[in-house]
């Protein structure tokens, strides 16, 4: 059985000569499992519903029927989560719900979806669990070596590019992995969406998981570049809670951080359910 | 999805692409630019998937660099389709590149601007317009008949906004943002970014 851990190791070594870090990423030698077409293996046992309809198009070699391929597809992939982060003129707000769901069952409610990569730069999760988190992990191993190597912070374009190669040399493997890179920097505020197909995109605001589309809604209505920073944190924290009513793998807790010249900080967790009541609550209060 | 669309005129070359990228459904970001300069005077448009597409760019573009520094000298636009052609093909039994290009680019020494059709099989073809995606569909026709050797300028963007009018009046997935850009002896320079509404009469608002 291949492991990632070994073939990442690889990455991690340096000779005193590099002063760079280019060195070491691009021999980054995969390690195959030893029969024919490695790729199609991992096809077959991990079964995206894209994947399966899009290398029908394209692999001209896959003789598999796609009845028998979806049977034998004991892995599959899920995005069922809402994140969202978008950067404005003071900084970047981040908010994620907390649920993990596998299939119709809750598996938790108080998960991880924010993982620090260093003191200015979070990452969020969507997807695979397992996946993010050592990706994100590694991520924040490499920038910390970056940083010890060249003696200046990693810029977010930087971290992002980085796991934009690795994710993109696991593409056909099964890897479920759609994150967001957001941090502030020389540039100032930055956000940066990662996907385990190969894509970065530089954007303002971005929405990842299956509650993305209620959250784009609220979201969009209310997003200005010139927020002030506790309307910035409410919009994120509403546009969650609106993902969380409409979609039943989102939920558990909402946790809103904020980035901005100083590092990230943890503004709030609260929960789910009982924030939207406060708002209902809040808004008959007003209405009186 | 992506909509590209380009063709050949007098002594330049227009290339057109939505500026739309998404992720099935949702349209993820609005501005994003499809077409990539390799150098001062060549363009590879892009269109397929995100990350294959960026990847394989760049692959390119370094390349070219890579030759450029070595050798003190620039390519042809030909030598480029050429080199990215067989990149494509040595790699679609391997781990396929799902990217559909258009190469378009000036050279200096004929003076002339060229347009490649590069698929992600590895097929490629000199040709005088043409387009990608379900854009080629409508703006076939449009092409075939309305296109001429050695069009002005003005007359190729019309012919230009021609074809993007109809992708967004026929094509039922929204593409209503596309980037016009053109190559000439000059290099590469943006045209417009045109925003399409075949509601309005007055059709074409120009975005900067």
């Amino acid at each position: 059985m291949f492991t990632l851990g070994s073939v990442l190791d690889n990455e991690l070594k340096s000779t005193v000569e590099d002063f760079s870090f280019e060195t070491n990423f691009s021999t980054n030698q995969l390690m195959l499992p030893n029969i024919e077409k490695p790729f199609e293996f991992a096809q077959s046992i991990i079964g995206l519903e894209k994947d399966l309809q899009e290398n029908e198009n394209q692999l001209m070699f896959h003789q598999q029927k796609k009845e028998e391929r979806k049977e034998r597809a004991l892995i599959k992939g899920y995005k069922g989560t809402t994140t969202l982060a978008f950067i404005y003129e003071k900084g970047t707000v981040i908010a994620v719900d907390s649920r993990a769901t596998s299939g119709q069952y809750i598996a938790s409610q108080s998960v991880q979806k924010v993982v620090p990569i260093n003191s200015y730069m979070l990452g969020t999760l969507a997807g695979g669990a397992a996946d993010c988190q050592f990706f994100l992990a590694h991520l924040g191993r490499i920038c910390n070596l970056y940083e010890l190597r060249n003696n200046e912070t990693i810029s977010v374009a930087a971290a992002s590019k980085l796991l934009n190669n690795i994710l993109y040399s696991y593409r056909n493997y099964g890897l479920s992995v759609g994150s967001m890179i957001c941090g502030y920097d020389t540039r100032g505020p930055q956000l940066y969406y990662i996907d385990s197909d190969g894509s970065r995109l530089k954007n303002s605001l971005f929405s990842v998981g299956s509650g993305s589309p209620f959250a784009y809604g609220v979201l969009d209505a209310g997003y200005r570049w010139d927020l002030s920073k506790e309307e910035a944190l409410d919009l994120g924290r509403r546009a969650i809670c609106a993902a969380t009513f409409k979609d039943s793998y989102s939920g558990g807790t909402i946790k809103v951080y904020h980035i901005d010249e100083n590092g990230w900080v943890k503004i709030s967790d609260d929960d789910a359910s009982e924030l939207w009541y406060e708002y209902e609550k809040k808004e008959k209060k007003e209405k009186k | 999805m992506d909509s590209l669309v380009g063709f050949v005129g007098k002594n330049y070359v227009l290339i057109a692409g939505d500026t739309n990228a998404g992720r099935s459904i949702m349209r993820l970001k609005d501005d994003f630019d499809k077409l990539v300069p390799i150098d001062s005077h060549k363009i590879l448009a892009k269109s397929g998937e995100i990350g294959d597409g960026n990847q394989f760019c760049n692959l390119i573009i370094r390349n070219v660099s890579l030759y450029r520094i070595r050798n003190e000298t620039e390519l042809t636009t030909k030598s480029v389709a050429h080199y990215t052609r067989r990149q494509l093909a040595t790699a679609i039994r391997k781990n396929p590149y799902s990217v559909n290009l258009l190469l378009g680019g000036y050279d200096k020494k004929d003076q002339k601007g060229s347009l490649y059709y590069l698929d992600y099989l590895g097929s490629s073809k000199k040709i005088n317009y043409g387009a990608q995606g379900y854009a080629a569909l409508f703006v076939g026709s449009i092409l075939d008949r309305f296109w001429k050797e050695d069009l002005d300028f003005e007359d190729g963007l019309e012919l230009m906004k021609k074809c993007l009018r109809e992708v967004e009046k026929r094509l039922i997935i929204g593409t209503r943002c596309f980037l016009i850009k053109m190559i000439n002896s000059d290099g590469i320079s943006v045209v417009e970014k045109v925003m399409i509404n075949s509601k309005n009469k007055n059709e074409i608002e120009e975005e900067n």
